[in-house]
């Protein structure tokens, strides 16, 4: 059984963006300065891949960190969790903007990683530029079949995949059989365990695998093309005065039971 | 002016606001000096009829109803792709078609492009035209950016939210065209397994008058006990954040956020949530917002109308004894 986990990144959310911008001249994303980690939705898909390789001694789980070489310190990162395989895969320019263009490139990681890959996880938004377009178009281009925003995924003894997801107000429970292509969200479940200091430390030592895409990945004009690229400030909202209260405690309090009991006696009338 | 057009898939208890799509295409066709039309897909045309007049209320101003009845009651995303991908290749050719926001419609707009040939846009906030290219918005980096892109296809497809604003309804009677389909849907699906909920299955925040959330401030299992006290007292929803839902306090369905639920609630009661962009992503702009926070620096003041300046401890107790007495 081989499952692939695909990671993307994410700039740290803790930092501003407010420089961000195009690379001069170029449809790039300028993050010179912003450090990279595993976002959470990446962190899921691994964790997700970690235990299917726990429980089933017949799964081989491959991860791939797309991107630069400026990911290299990431990949170090997710070798020190012992995947059988991990290597980042693509150059200097990756760029996924282009949904048709990154799913010729992620198809190319993921035949890299598994001739025949029976199960391809990834993060329900794949990276900072995506909303969770780039997995239901990389199954649909390979036509494997997809589960979209899975919180947790089993192996069946029968072969198949099972997978659950929230659908609208029911819990889903789907059963696939491979190749399947599943995007991660979330849960309990699947948090990312920590690696053990030991493996941290092999892993800062050890080379890491960078695959270049072969150059028909990356062939052909952009159909979508990125113009432009900056923060923005969230939406004002509230008239951006915000009451803050004040007194003692109890009075507060009663304000807010006030303004709530008033509120519900509206509903209701 | 380019043809915009909502696809309405009806019917599916999993889209919350199916319209929302040709509310946003009339938005879009507006700003283009045009008017927008609508394709909307059921198992049966006789359910169609109160269909129609909401997307002549939203702005539809031509409406062609399809039907399939071979569709099963509850359609998978096969099923809804093989009936619009028959209907855009018989109907239209080209043109930017719309789809209501959220995982079902997202996926759909993904993987209908990609089997059309079409360029997908992803999750738009705007849609307009330069000339012969397409410009759209959309939000990246958990909506703390948002990225311009611009294409020359002459077929997209996207995904949109109900706009703010609602454009004026397209004068006089819709247009409207009847088919029946009977394109083969894919036969070999097993229905989805549906998990037994849990008797103590958590409301969802969707659709609630009020959300009372919390976030990695609540600290535990026991802050979450006490905001589903206090929402079920004022017959409203827990929300949480990703953090909070990491932790297990809060079920995966009750994340509020960029990733997570779209919420538009008169109230939203905000305890332990600092306020950050990828959360506010998923709170409506209408939304009036109440924050309980000890940080008086915290982001969620600046978006709040009231703040209580102290730690939930302090308020949420006091607060469901004063509610329950009264
Ligand atoms: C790709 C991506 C997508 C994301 N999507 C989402 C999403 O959809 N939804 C989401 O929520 N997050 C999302 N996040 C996570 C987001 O970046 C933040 O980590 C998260 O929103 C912070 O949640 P929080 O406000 O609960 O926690 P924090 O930011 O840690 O805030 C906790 C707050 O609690 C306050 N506090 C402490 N003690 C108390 C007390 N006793 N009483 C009351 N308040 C107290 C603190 O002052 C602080 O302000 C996403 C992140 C990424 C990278
Ligand atoms: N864009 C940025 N450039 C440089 N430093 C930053 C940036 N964003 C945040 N920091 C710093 O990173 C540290 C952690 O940020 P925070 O957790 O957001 O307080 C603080 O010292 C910040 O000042």
């Amino acid at each position: 059984m081989q499952v692939v986990v695909l990671l993307a990144g994410v700039v740290d959310p803790k930092w501003r963006l407010d420089r961000l911008a195009l690379r001069p001249g170029a449809a790039l994303v300028d993050e010179t300065g912003l450090p990279r980690r595993l976002g959470p939705f990446d962190e899921a898909a691994l964790e997700t891949a970690l235990k299917l390789r726990d429980a089933d001694p017949a799964v081989r789980a491959t991860a791939v960190l797309v991107g630069g070489p400026e990911d290299d310190a990431l990949l170090r990162a997710v070798s020190a969790f012992r995947p059988h395989r991990a290597f980042r895969f693509g150059g200097a320019a990756t760029s996924l903007w282009d949904p048709r263009a990154a799913v010729r490139l992620l198809g190319a990681a993921v035949a890299a990683a598994a001739e025949r890959p029976d199960l391809v996880l990834m993060g329900r938004e794949f990276g900072d530029g995506d909303d969770g377009t780039l997995p239901p178009a990389l199954a649909e281009a390979r036509g494997w079949r997809f589960c979209g925003l899975a919180h947790a995924v089993t192996l069946a003894g029968d072969g198949t995949v099972a997978l659950r997801r929230m659908r609208g107000p029911r819990e889903e429970i789907l059963r696939l059989r491979p190749p399947v292509l599943a995007s991660v969200t979330n849960d309990r479940g699947n948090r990312l365990r920590h690696p053990l200091l030991k493996h941290v430390m092999l892993a800062r030592r050890a080379p890491v695998e960078a695959i270049a895409p072969p150059p028909e990945a990356g062939e052909g004009a952009p159909a979508l093309a990125l113009r432009g690229i900056a923060a923005v400030p969230p939406p004002p909202r509230g008239g951006g005065a915000c009451r803050l209260l004040t007194g003692p405690i109890e009075t507060q309090v009663e304000e807010l039971a006030t303004l709530l009991r008033r509120w519900r006696a509206v509903g209701e009338g | 002016m380019r043809r915009v057009c909502a696809l309405v898939p009806l019917g599916d208890p999993a889209i919350a606001d199916p319209f929302a799509a040709v509310a946003a295409a009339a938005a879009v066709a507006a700003r283009g000096g045009g008017q927008a039309s609508a394709i909307l897909l059921a198992r049966e045309a006789r359910r169609g009829d109160a269909a129609l007049a909401q997307a002549a209320r939203e702005g539809a101003a031509e409406i062609l109803r399809a039907a399939h009845p071979a569709l099963p009651e509850a359609p998978q995303a096969e099923h809804l792709l093989a009936a619009f991908a028959h209907l855009l290749r018989t109907e239209a050719r080209d043109g930017l078609f719309i789809l209501p926001a959220g995982p079902v419609g997202e996926e759909l707009a993904a993987r209908l492009a990609l089997r059309l040939d079409a360029v997908p846009l992803g999750r738009c906030t705007d849609i307009a035209w330069e000339g012969r290219t397409l410009l759209a918005r959309r939000p990246a980096y958990g909506g703390r950016a948002e990225a311009r892109l611009a294409t020359e296809a002459t077929l997209c497809l996207a995904a949109m939210r109900r706009p703010a604003a609602a454009a004026a309804p397209a004068g006089g009677a819709p247009a409207v065209r009847a088919v029946t389909l009977d394109v083969a849907l894919p036969g070999d699906l097993e229905p989805p397994g549906v998990a037994e909920p849990a008797a103590d299955a958590p409301r969802r925040p969707e659709g609630a008058r009020i959300v009372v959330a919390g976030g990695r401030g609540m600290g535990g299992a026991e802050g979450f006990a006490q905001l589903r006290e206090l929402a079920a007292l004022l017959d409203g929803a827990v929300g949480a954040s990703l953090p909070a839902v990491d932790a297990g306090w809060a079920a995966v369905a009750q994340q509020v956020g960029q990733s997570g639920a779209f919420v538009a609630p008169e109230l939203y009661l905000a305890f332990g949530l600092s306020g950050t962009a990828q959360h506010l992503a998923g709170i409506g702009p209408g939304t009036r917002i109440v924050a309980v926070n000890p940080d008086p620096e915290a982001e969620i003041f600046r978006v709040a109308e009231l703040g209580l300046v102290a730690p939930w401890q302090e308020v949420l107790p006091r607060l469901i004894g004063r509610l329950r007495r009264a």
